[in-house]
């Protein structure tokens, strides 16, 4: 899901992507009732960079939110040992969104 | 690999190349299984080995704790009514999920000392991915396995003291 370049899909593919998403968004929703809390902002984060994936594929870009998004790619990793790092990966990102926010 | 190699050099792999794994691979993986002991030898679980490309995406699709695109899953699941019948009522209780983790470690072990990265998996929905591979009702998937060849080297792990751990001879002692 890290994958930057702008690939043209059929609108089937599109749609079966979309499914894809839709159903692991749904059951990170259901993993909230029984695992850890910190798993949660993994998934939200997770499931953002699909949808992301999926403006790509369909030819549109949000240079923005991938920029914003570059911190927490790069401190993933942390979400389960070190929830800690990871929140501070996406404050890095929600404070750099802000930034561009205000610029545009 | 030593064995002990194994155990100290495994981590869990979460993004893989995509390339499928020789068939002697999952000929090493049935091994383990096979291999694995149980309580009283009740040999009461079942593993489902998924390598068909719709299937795989299918269980994704229910497993958000599950990362990267393996080339293979390896669903180990437990059946309590066999338990029951084999074991007896720890077994049913409490050993199947003991020996499905017996087994899981067997096939991480394996999995790494050929080379092939490997993640359990703990995070799915139930449910859905009894229904994706059609299990019948008394059996239950407990774990999901991802294996495949690692895109990326791993990272260092940071493990608890062994004091915190370990006690010599009487809970507590440290030496
Ligand atoms: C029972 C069990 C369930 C796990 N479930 C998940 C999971 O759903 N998703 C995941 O990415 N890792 C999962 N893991 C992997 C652990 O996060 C990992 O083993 C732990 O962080 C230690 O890292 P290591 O395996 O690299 O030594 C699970 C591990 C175990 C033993």
């Amino acid at each position: 899901m890290t994958s930057m370049e702008t690939t043209t899909k059929t609108a089937d593919q599109i749609l079966e992507q979309l499914r894809d998403y839709v159903a692991y968004t749904l059951t990170s929703a259901k993993g909230l009732y029984r695992e850890p809390h910190s798993y949660g902002a993994m998934r939200m984060v997770d499931s953002m960079e699909r949808a992301l994936h999926l403006l790509q594929e369909a030819g549109i870009k949000d240079e923005a939110l991938e920029l914003a998004l570059s911190a927490v790619r790069k401190e993933r990793w942390r979400a389960m040992t070190d929830p800690q790092g990871f929140g501070r990966a996406i404050d890095d990102s929600v404070l750099g969104l802000v930034v561009l926010s205000i610029n545009k | 690999m030593k064995v002990i190699d194994a155990v100290k050099s495994r981590r869990s792999t979460r993004s893989f190349e995509q390339r499928t794994l020789p068939p002697e691979m999952i000929q090493e993986i049935e091994n383990a299984i096979l291999h694995s002991p149980s309580g009283s030898n009740a040999q009461e679980s079942h593993f489902v080995i998924v390598q068909d490309e719709q299937q795989l995406r299918l269980i994704k699709r229910f497993a958000p704790g599950l990362s990267g695109d393996p080339a293979a899953v390896v669903v180990l699941c437990s059946n309590a009514t066999e338990s029951l019948i084999r074991g007896g009522i720890d077994t049913a209780e409490v050993l199947r999920f003991v020996n499905l983790g017996i087994a899981a470690a067997y096939i991480l072990l394996i999995a790494h000392s050929n080379d092939i990265g490997n993640c359990p998996v703990r995070s799915f929905h139930r449910e859905s991915i009894k229904k994706v591979l059609g299990l019948p009702e008394e059996i239950e998937p407990e774990l999901l396995i991802s294996l495949g060849y690692a895109d990326m080297p791993p990272r260092s792990k940071t493990s608890k003291k062994v004091l915190e751990v370990i006690s010599y001879d009487q809970y507590g002692n440290n030496h």
